[in-house]
């Protein structure tokens, strides 16, 4: 029995060795095999120069007040990072943003990769000197009008009423609440311009007499206090979109779109995202133009003074 | 009966020259020699890379904290003014912001420095680029309720793989952060208007309020590892071939030669003894022995052969 137990012992031993042995040669094989394939790269990763990928997120819908603002609540947020990661093969820099004004200086600075805008920062994005290319359409609302709006009781009948008044208006890089008020009151000097961060704040600002006007989107829940619009932007309100920076957009992107497209299904409701539906850039050109009209003019700084005065671009 | 086969292949049968049989042992115990070593050295490569990745980790952290703190008190004296009226917010006076942006200098100056990734994740951020995810809030929740510990590392799954990381507390310790980060209306007009009035605020000192994490792919581990490993296996090999050659050498010229010789000599010997010298017998070594006995027999041999020549004569 003893004789029996050293042979199991030994046999065992043997395979240990040998099993020992398979494993040194598996490694060695890795060794060479790795040796002789160099560094890995798949070719499908889409990264930014730095190595990952920056991505800009505004709400698309423009001046909603934080509380309503869905697209940053914590999961929504981690859960379209990890698709942005899956679907560009790159680590993600995800920067999620409520200020239009922060965001265009993002975009500015070519500081984002990709970045999916509401209809402002779009027409802002695509100005050569930002150089970024749409690629998706990002369609939330399609009711948005640009007006002025005044409290009922107020005595500005008309929007030349306004020469000397203050006015409310949402930050730079808002259309319907920054853009397209101050290309409509072009030639006006107004006694001072104070900025907000969303629509419920400029209402707010009116009801409690602090300016005498506001910017405001039609598409907004109807104003709690009674008030009268002085004028009301014919522009039709583009949509949003999703755009990629210029450096991308010489990169082989076509995958990592597909993987936005094929997930659309699993993409967030507000964001609006229509996979395969380019943006269409005629329906944009006017709005280009107003805005780089716009900011080729002097910017009002908060609570100061403000001519508005510029070359207005005829739209 | 498979250990005695091994010993018989390795230590000869007799079956092939020695020269052969030299090579054949040498080769066979070279390349366990390199197996065994690969599989100790896997191990200690592993944690050598991994010890290197967490320093260096620790020095980016590091480094990070003194751009903190000259920001804090060099820089924020100088900006924060200027973010007091409604103009564009400047967050080159926010501490995390200069240490995330000297980072990604940092990374893009040298290669090696591009796999790593820093963080500044916080729970509640002024900034949203900087909220802590799922697994993030995990690791500061830990720093929160064991305050002592200092250090945090482990591994981290993601979509894109496997991720090494280092994590290390980040506190609230000066007064000046309350003024941006306590409540909306302490906070400077420019700052509220860039990133809203919900977030960022309520910190408290001495709160433990994010993490900075510096993550590394795994591949980079096992990159460096294997890197280390390769050239070490490389010149073990190189190594043990030279070594094999210079025995292989050494055999040739301090046996077989004098062997080959030896046998020429016996050979003749066996026919006309007094014609051939063994020579070699003057050595003090093995060769020596193994002439002074063909001697001795090559002596006795004539010797034999004389007395058979003796006999015949009539």
């Amino acid at each position: 029995m003893a004789w029996l137990g050293f042979v199991n012992g030994q046999h065992k031993g043997i395979t240990t060795w040998l099993a020992l042995m398979g494993k040194a040669c598996l490694l060695m094989l890795s060794l060479l095999l790795a040796s002789c394939s160099g560094t890995l790269n798949t070719g499908k990763a889409l990264c930014g120069p730095n190595g990952a990928l920056r991505v800009g997120l505004i709400d698309p819908r423009e001046g909603l007040d934080a509380s309503s603002q869905q697209p940053f609540a914590n999961q929504d947020i981690e859960n379209f990072q990890t698709m942005l990661a899956q679907a560009s093969q790159c680590e993600v820099r995800l920067e999620p943003l409520r200020s239009t004004d922060r965001a265009r200086e993002r975009l500015a600075d070519q500081e984002w990769d990709v970045a999916f805008l509401p209809p402002g920062l779009t027409a802002f994005a695509l100005q050569q000197s930002a150089g970024y290319s749409p690629l998706r359409v990002l369609s939330v609302n399609q009711t948005s009008r640009a007006s002025i709006l005044v409290l009922a009781s107020s005595r500005f009948q008309r929007l030349a009423d306004l020469n000397g008044a203050r006015i409310g208006l949402l930050r730079r890089g808002s259309l319907t609440g920054f853009y397209l008020p101050l290309y409509n009151l072009h030639g006006l000097s107004l006694n001072q311009v104070t900025f907000a961060l969303n629509y419920t704040a400029l209402l707010n600002m009116l009801k409690d007499g602090k300016v005498d006007a506001i910017a405001w989107d039609n598409s907004q829940a109807p104003a709690s206090v009674p008030v009268r619009s002085l004028t009301t932007d014919t522009h039709k309100i583009p949509m949003g979109a999703l755009v990629l920076s210029g450096a991308l957009a010489k990169a082989n992107y076509l995958p990592f779109l597909k993987s936005l497209d094929d997930s659309s299904g699993q993409m967030p409701a507000w964001l609006g995202y229509a996979a395969t539906i380019l943006p269409n850039q005629q329906e944009l050109q006017p709005l280009k133009a107003i805005v780089e009209s716009v900011e080729s003019w002097e910017m009002p700084l908060d609570k100061q003074p403000h001519r508005v005065f510029g070359r207005k671009v005829g739209v | 009966m498979k250990i005695t086969g091994l010993k018989m292949f390795l230590g000869g049968d007799g079956s092939r020259p020695l020269r052969k049989q030299l090579s054949l042992t040498l080769a066979v115990v070279f390349t366990g020699s390199i197996l065994v070593v690969i599989l100790l050295l896997d191990q200690l490569f592993g944690w050598q890379a991994k010890d290197l990745i967490n320093q260096r980790s620790v020095f980016f952290m590091d480094t990070m904290l003194a751009v903190r703190q000259y920001t804090s008190k060099q820089v924020n004296p100088v900006i924060a003014p200027l973010n007091e009226g409604g103009g564009a917010f400047r967050p080159e006076a926010v501490p995390s912001y200069s240490a995330t942006t000297v980072f990604e200098y940092l990374r893009g100056s040298k290669p090696e420095y591009k796999e790593y990734s820093y963080r500044e994740a916080t729970l509640n951020p002024t900034n949203l680029k900087d909220k802590s995810d799922t697994f993030e809030s995990e690791v500061i929740a830990s720093f929160r309720s064991s305050p002592a510990q200092k250090v945090i590392t482990g591994e981290r799954n993601t979509p894109l793989g496997s991720y090494h990381f280092v994590a290390r507390p980040i506190k609230v310790t000066s007064q000046s952060c309350l003024v941006c980060h306590s409540t909306p209306d302490r906070a400077p007009r420019s700052q509220i208007l860039a990133y809203g009035d919900s977030n960022g605020f309520g910190w408290k000192i001495d709160e433990i309020v994010g993490a900075q994490i510096v993550s590394v792919p795994q591949n980079t581990v096992f990159r460096a590892k294997r890197e280390s490993l390769l050239a070490t296996v490389l010149l073990l090999a190189a190594v043990f071939s030279a070594v094999a050659l210079v025995a292989n050498s050494i055999l040739n010229r301090l046996i077989l030669q004098p062997m080959r010789l030896i046998s020429k000599k016996a050979e003749e010997a066996s026919v006309t003894p007094s014609t051939v010298s063994f020579t070699e017998k003057n050595r003090a070594d093995e060769i020596g022995q193994l002439a002074k006995s063909f001697e001795r027999m090559k002596q006795s041999l004539a010797i034999s052969m004389q007395m058979l020549k003796d006999r015949q004569k009539p």
